[in-house]
């Protein structure tokens, strides 16, 4: 059996398609049938939530970030209540029930979201967190050192640009609302949204524009 | 460790702060089981049978060898079926007997 000490120790899972399960997954199989009998849980719930969690990328986020950047009204309630607005102008559930700022680089401020206590992350918007985000070092570090983590990921910011760490809960996440990059003046809010990735709105990378790919 | 002050003032999952060492850029594919756990995460919640914070402590109070040495949602799994128990809505002969007619019906399919 593994014995590996964070997320990352499944690069067999496809070799171990036909081989019985785990003692884990027994115990996932069973706590979950157990739960269906006594009518705790619907028979369907759990394959009804998965179709909530694959529907949930990050081109969702990068759907509301694009938005934000050609409708100034719109990213107005953004900030103001990212919940609402993600809910009233695009219809999405927000299915864990947590509430959500939305944080804005700008000029002076950038923003790194971490959760330091587990895995608090905006699932609505982004889907499933990276291995990275839950791992051990990540968690620890964000806090302490941001610009060394940073540079880790390759984004180097400025000594007067202040790095602002966003500490994540059970109950408040947080999405970052990354700087629009030059030259996208006449992008139209698709063109624009598809440049926003995961890591962009996690905040340990800015968006770029792929080197002349856009006309 | 000599200072047991450290052990009363962070509990296993506060790791903010401390020391460690570079990112390891990873990520993998959940496995089918994995993702149903999450989902069943969700839908404890959904029920207000385990919430979100109550997980939260219960993977914490699962003491650092095991937060050490499973895997993410191994951590979920142990962690409901302890809470299920503490809440008197499974008992763990019930469990360990539901787990043997899972692993039952596996092996039984196996040799067919």
């Amino acid at each position: 059996m593994p014995t590996h000490d964070d997320d990352h120790g499944h690069a067999m899972a496809t070799a171990q398609d036909d081989s019985p399960p785990g003692y884990y997954e027994i115990m996932e199989t069973a706590v979950r049938e157990l739960l269906v009998e006594r009518t705790l849980i619907g028979p369907g719930e759990i394959r009804r939530q998965i179709e909530v969690l694959d529907s949930r990328t990050p081109a969702l986020g990068a759907k509301v970030v694009g938005r934000a950047r050609v409708d100034p009204d719109f990213r107005k309630r953004l900030l103001a209540n990212g919940r609402t607005a993600c809910e009233e102008e695009f219809g999405i559930s927000f299915y864990d029930d947590t509430e959500l700022i939305v944080l804005e680089n700008t000029e002076k401020v950038h923003n790194l979201i971490v959760c330091t206590l587990c895995s608090c992350y905006p699932r609505p918007v982004l889907g499933l967190p990276p291995d990275w985000y839950k791992a051990k070092a990540y968690r620890a570090r964000a806090v302490k050192e941001p610009r060394a983590v940073l540079t880790e990921f390759g984004t180097i910011i400025p000594d007067d640009v202040e790095i602002r760490v966003s500490d994540s809960t059970a109950a408040v996440r947080f999405l970052v609302l990354p700087r629009r990059p030059e030259g996208t003046e006449n992008f139209s809010e698709e063109q624009l949204a598809s440049l926003v990735t995961r890591d962009a709105m996690i905040g340990v990378v800015p968006v770029q524009i792929p080197t002349r790919s856009l006309s | 460790m000599t200072r047991t002050e450290d052990l009363v003032k962070r509990l296993p999952n506060d790791i903010g702060g401390l020391e460690a060492e570079r990112i390891q850029q990873t990520d993998h594919e959940l496995e089918p089981w994995e993702k149903r756990c999450h989902a069943l995460a969700d839908v404890l919640d959904f029920h207000k049978i385990i919430n979100t914070e109550e997980k939260r402590r219960g993977v914490e109070s699962l003491g650092a060898e095991m937060v050490g040495k499973l895997t993410y949602y191994e951590r979920w799994i142990v962690t409901f079926a302890n809470i299920l128990f503490q809440k008197a809505i499974l008992t763990p002969d019930e469990l360990a007997e539901k787990m043997e007619e899972v692993a039952a019906r596996h092996s039984k399919s196996s040799t067919q």
